[in-house]
């Protein structure tokens, strides 16, 4: 792996063109889907920030006379059929796929870089073990292993999260494990050696930055299979359970059964995963192309 | 010619009556139905679910059967099946019946006394080891009275009772009582049973499909007149509900199509036959008497008084649920307290606001206010049909300074807690297999029941139980068992919320289906079902 | 080569293995067994039954012995017995393999018909509005929940015809199974087609900036045949290894598929198995899935070495 040269890929991206706005400007002219994209996670994260504020009705409370009710007036996007409001489910469900997504994605990093880390710095039996065990897990497509992890801690919002961590660290722990091992002998580790630096500060503060390029592109890239994940689990009746205002929950069940009556049930809902997963799709591939430039074209 | 008896239940506006004119039914023919889950086992008698029922008992035959032209299972309504008639001595504890002799099981051996001896014998515990006919038993306590199975000839068989009980007729007139027979291992039972019913099992594809076929040795002449019924297991409820009114299935699964769902089959298929009915089964309150803080009498009542039935009912039944305690109103049900004696408990007036006024101020009075808020979880099994009533409490629970939140509980482990008594506001249900005062007391309050989740435990309700289901007169004995209803109520023991409806659709070329409306698990021989095409 | 072959295969067997013992230990994490849903079902908690079932099962015997015998029978091909159907596993379990490897191999052929051409095409038009278009088509393809997809298939197709494309009855010839298949095929195809796009249109537009291409335009070649002859012949070598992700990506969307569209294959049969706690079956089913994952890998591998002389492998 090619050791990048961050300092010249961000010039080359634009990111130090003047700063500030004019970055913003140059980032959408040169990668305009890229923009979409981080126009699209802003909106999602912020959402998920305030969806109080953007949803003030209470999105579990139960409502007789609006069961099944159509979009538009008071429930903008209309009514579950035990008359909850599909508009604040769907902005409150932001939080719990951002819960999810960034907890599952950040677990999963922490783990595999620490796994990766050490597996390509101390080498070694570790190594051997860790790769092995690394091997054992990809052996089972990711929603496989997720479905067994999460039928073995049963469902909950943190279980769901370890659930879909767990098949996601060996894909970091092999990307950082290999750029770590060509690292481990660049003339500059070999120079902080020679100072007298300890080997875990050397790792930590050497090594690790250096595969931070790659690790960002897979931790978008996971970020939306995390969360396309979690719909998957919840639409199986394994992940988050009521009353969440789960995305993929409010599509299982219930929510299927009056597709005829009630379309909407099936559409916004699905409509919010899709653009939340395209959005961190676009600026994974813009990010990419920024930070990879063995992908750059 | 028959014409179709208008005894309509007032409540079940829904209903849909077809007038069958008088022409001839047609032999033959495939039936598809769909169905909602994989069935545990077929074996009837070890499971406690409709959707073992509806499919397998059409491989079996009762010693007596409710009778299947009628829409309400009452006592005085039992017709014979494999007995051709039956006795009860003077004292009423021994009930003889003489049986018919010309029945064959599946596999050709011929049918006898002994077989049902060795049914009732494994269901009381004395059955043959080695054969193991059953490996678990969910109405034990339907047979804690009977003592002794005795054959007195290949064709008579007597049920030998401890005291009078006038009901145990009706539990074996149920579809949950079939007769199994001697040479057929529990493991057969389970997964290719062998009966004496109008149709033989080919095939149980687990959570695929299960396909019946004509029994062409059936003893009673000129039935079944299907040739085939085609059962395709389809868990995804969406996926049921289109294959229904695209024509993939002639009838839809029992109690399968909830009212939101019902405009839906009706828009899509404008010609489909729905019938309105209760379930018998309710949805009900289980507290944790035995724990702080519904150990205080004074809160359980206020939890109660805060049920608003008619929120409950507008949203999940669209106001067709029936409003009930722990047993089916009339006219559906046979034994239930009637609506004006309903209105009459604690917490079941029309009128929200008295009740609601002292629910508050027995919370006020125990120290909470919206500020200070009781806390509380509220356990529920983690399917849809608890949950979305769980949801509805915990919303209304606000209203009496209850803050809740649902713990929804893996379905494996739902009983596990209940039993540990881990929980303290549970919300459940209870489904009936037969709408009888003795199953049903028996069953759910009395003190010596597995069933019994709570642990509700009152002497005098023990012996009321005791008393009303030794007396042979009916209406002496509903008078009983309203009293034991009320007591019940006013204890808390397990506050129902309501008796639920729904419906089941078929196509109108399928004729001769009559939904019994006081139990969901009887009625389900098949053997008068014929196709119109 | 002999040895590296060697090499590699301890390496499947030793992956296998570890496999068996993470799936056999998890399960036995799980809360809940067998007995307890069956009990459940029945709505009892009777412990002298419950106890009953478990060691009729052989649940109450020591874990390392349930182990033993699970792995000798696999490798005697015996599966044991299923605890909810008490079938043989085995039994169980064949029927349902074909169904899901016609789908999944439709599926495959769907994303590789449509993800290859429309890759290569965005390659040789990078950075036009058609490259964005495609590319946007084929992330919409990656970012669609595919049970959602299902979905709304199923509501267009009651919309429009007035039926559904859900599998009953068993198909009476190999046309209409075809025809059953196509469309649950065609969603998780279009799933991974967008995969198979990206991947393809990468590797093509490496291969376009690769000097041998220049010199074959220079040479005066046309722009047509060095894209498709030259261009792509080269670039479809990664392409192969996309196939060897894919078999465990379409397993992830044939679960959901399979649940929707109602087809009795062993993806969905896993998820109902773990629902009931059938070890027997999960724990087979997740052999046999990890081994298709393997195998193809090392296939993918194999094929790799046979059809790029430049790639050596060190023992």
């Amino acid at each position: 792996m090619a050791i990048i040269n961050h300092e010249a890929e961000l010039t080359r991206a634009g990111a130090y063109v003047t700063g500030g706005w004019s970055t913003i400007v140059f980032f959408t002219r040169r990668y305009p889907l890229g923009a979409v994209g981080a126009l699209i996670v802003l909106g999602f994260i912020l959402t998920a920030v305030f969806a109080s504020v953007m949803a003030p009705i209470d999105p579990t409370a139960t409502n007789a006379r609006a069961s099944l009710a159509k979009p538009g007036g008071t429930y903008l996007l209309g009514a579950d059929f035990m008359g909850r409001d599909m508009y604040s489910r769907i902005v409150h469900g932001a939080r719990i796929s951002l819960a999810v997504g960034v907890g599952a994605m950040s677990l999963g990093c922490i783990l595999g870089v620490s796994i990766g880390l050490m597996s390509g710095y101390l080498g070694g039996w570790f190594d051997l073990a860790m790769q092995r065990l690394m091997d054992i897990m990809q052996s089972l497509p990711l929603l496989v292993m997720a479905i067994v992890m999460a039928a073995s801690l049963g469902p909950s919002l943190r279980n769901t999260i370890i659930a879909i961590a767990i098949p996601l660290v060996p894909s970091v722990a092999r990307v950082v494990r290999s750029s770590t091992l060509s690292l481990r002998e660049q003339p500059f580790v070999e120079a902080a050696r020679a100072v007298g630096m300890g080997e875990l500060r050397i790792a930590v503060r050497h090594v690790l930055p250096n595969t931070l390029a790659p690790l960002i592109v897979l931790a978008t890239a996971q970020l939306g299979s995390a969360i396309l994940t979690e719909a998957s689990l919840s639409f199986l009746g394994l992940g988050i359970p009521e009353p969440h205002p789960s995305w993929g929950r409010m599509l299982s069940e219930s929510a299927a059964e009056y597709v005829r009556s009630a379309p909407w049930l099936v559409i916004f809902p699905g409509l919010a995963i899709s653009l939340t997963v395209f959005g961190t799709n676009l600026l994974g591939d813009a990010l990419r192309d920024i930070l990879d430039p063995r992908e750059r074209t | 010619m028959r014409t179709c008896l208008a005894l309509v239940a007032g409540s079940l506006a829904a209903a849909v009556f077809v007038a069958s004119p008088a022409f001839a039914q047609k032999q033959g023919g495939t039936l598809r139905i769909s169905h909602r889950d994989n069935p545990p086992s077929a074996s009837i008698h070890e499971e406690a679910t409709i959707s073992v029922n509806q499919p397998f008992m059409a491989i079996f035959n009762n010693l007596v059967f409710f009778d299947p032209k009628e829409k309400v299972n009452s006592p005085d309504k039992i017709v014979p099946e494999l007995a051709e008639s039956w006795t009860w001595n003077p004292e009423k504890t021994k009930l003889t019946f003489k049986l018919r002799s010309d029945v064959k099981w599946h596999d050709g051996k011929p049918f006898s006394a002994k077989d049902v001896k060795c049914t009732w014998d494994a269901l009381i515990g004395k059955g043959d080891e080695k054969l193991d006919i059953i490996r678990k038993n969910p109405r034990k306590v339907w047979y804690s009275n009977l003592k002794e199975v005795t054959v007195g000839s290949d064709t008579e068989v007597t049920f030998e009772l401890g005291r009078p009980q006038p009901s145990f007729l009706s539990m074996l007139a149920a579809g949950y009582s079939p007769v199994y027979s001697c040479h057929v291992s529990g493991r057969d039972m389970r997964s290719k049973p062998i009966g004496t019913g109008p149709f033989k099992i080919v095939d149980f594809k687990r959570n695929e499909a299960i396909k019946l076929v004509r029994n062409p040795d059936y003893w009673k002449k000129g039935r079944p007149y299907l040739d085939v019924i085609d059962w395709k297991i389809v868990p995804n409820r969406s996926t049921r509900m289109l294959g229904f009114a695209a024509g993939e299935f002639d009838m839809t699964f029992d109690s399968d199509v909830t009212f939101p769902l019902l405009k839906d089959i009706q828009a899509q298929k404008p010609d489909a036959v729905c019938e309105a009915r209760p379930s018998n089964v309710n949805t009900n309150l289980l507290v944790n008497r035995d724990a702080p803080p519904f150990d205080n009498p004074e809160l359980r009542r206020a939890l109660a008084l805060s049920l608003d039935r008619k929120a409950f009912n507008d949203i999940l039944f669209q106001g067709h649920a029936l409003t009930s305690a722990s047993l089916l109103p009339p006219p559906a049900g046979v034994w239930g307290m009637s609506k004006e004696m309903l209105e009459t408990m604690p917490g079941y007036a029309a009128d929200r606001e008295k009740p609601l006024a002292e629910a508050k101020a027995i919370m006020t009075k125990l120290g909470y206010s919206k500020d200070k808020p009781l806390k509380l979880k509220v356990a529920t099994r983690n399917i849809a049909i608890y949950r979305d009533p769980a949801v509805i409490l915990i919303d209304q629970l606000k209203q009496i300074y209850i803050e809740a939140e649902l713990e929804p509980i893996d379905t494996t482990v739902w009983y596990t807690k209940i039993q540990r008594k881990d929980y303290s506001v549970g919300l459940n249900l209870t489904g009936l297999g037969l709408d009888d005062a003795d199953t049903n007391f028996y069953e759910n309050f009395h003190s010596t029941s597995d069933r019994n989740y709570t642990a509700y435990k009152n002497p005098e309700v023990d012996r009321l139980i005791d008393q009303q289901s030794a007396e042979a007169d009916l209406e002496k004995r509903k008078k009983l068992v309203w009293e034991i209803e009320k007591k019940l109520i006013e204890d808390g023991a397990r506050p129902v919320i309501n008796s639920n409806v729904a419906n089941t659709c078929w196509d109108p070329k399928v004729k001769g289906v009559i939904l019994q409306h006081n139990s969901i698990y009887n009625g389900w021989r098949f053997e008068d079902v014929w196709l119109d095409k | 080569m002999g040895a590296y072959l060697t090499r590699r295969f301890l390496l499947m067997l030793l992956t296998l293995f570890g496999m068996s013992v993470l799936i056999f230990v998890m399960l036995r994490l799980v809360p809940g067994n067998i007995a307890d849903i069956l009990v459940d079902a029945a709505g009892i908690a009777d412990p002298k039954e419950k106890a009953k079932i478990i060691n009729e099962l052989g649940l109450d015997r020591p874990i390392l012995e349930q182990y033993g015998q699970w792995v000798g029978g696999l490798v005697r091909g015996d599966l044991g017995f299923a605890y909810v159907s008490e079938r043989p596993a085995l039994e169980e379990i064949a029927p349902r393999i074909p169904i899901s490897a016609k789908l999944a191999g439709m599926a495959l052929f769907f994303s590789v018909v449509i993800g290859v051409p429309f890759g290569v095409i965005s390659a040789v038009r990078q950075n036009t509005a058609l490259d964005y278009f495609l590319r946007v088509i084929s992330l919409s393809g990656l970012s669609l929940p595919s049970f959602w997809l299902a979905l709304l298939v199923l509501m267009a197709s009651v919309h429009w015809f007035g039926t559904i494309p859900i599998y009953s009855n068993e198909p009476r010839s190999f046309l209409q199974e075809v025809g059953l298949l196509s469309i649950p095929a065609a969603v998780v195809g279009f799933r991974s087609s967008a995969l198979v796009m990206r991947l393809t249109r990468s590797s093509m537009l490496e291969v376009l900036r690769q000097d041998y291409i220049r010199t074959a335009r220079s040479k005066g070649a046309s722009q047509t045949s060095v894209n498709y002859d030259h261009a792509l012949r080269n670039a479809l070598l990664p392409v192969v290894t996309i196939i060897g992700i894919e078999a465990a990506f379409l397993v992830g969307g044939l679960i959901v598929t399979e649940t929707v569209f109602n087809i009795p294959g062993v993806a969905r049969f896993l998820v109902e198995a773990i629902l009931w706690r059938d070890y027997p079956i999960v724990q087979n089913l997740v052999m046999l899935i990890a081994f298709v994952v393997v195998m193809v890998n090392f296939l993918v591998d194999m094929a790799y070495m046979a059809l790029d002389p430049r790639i050596k492998y060190a023992d």
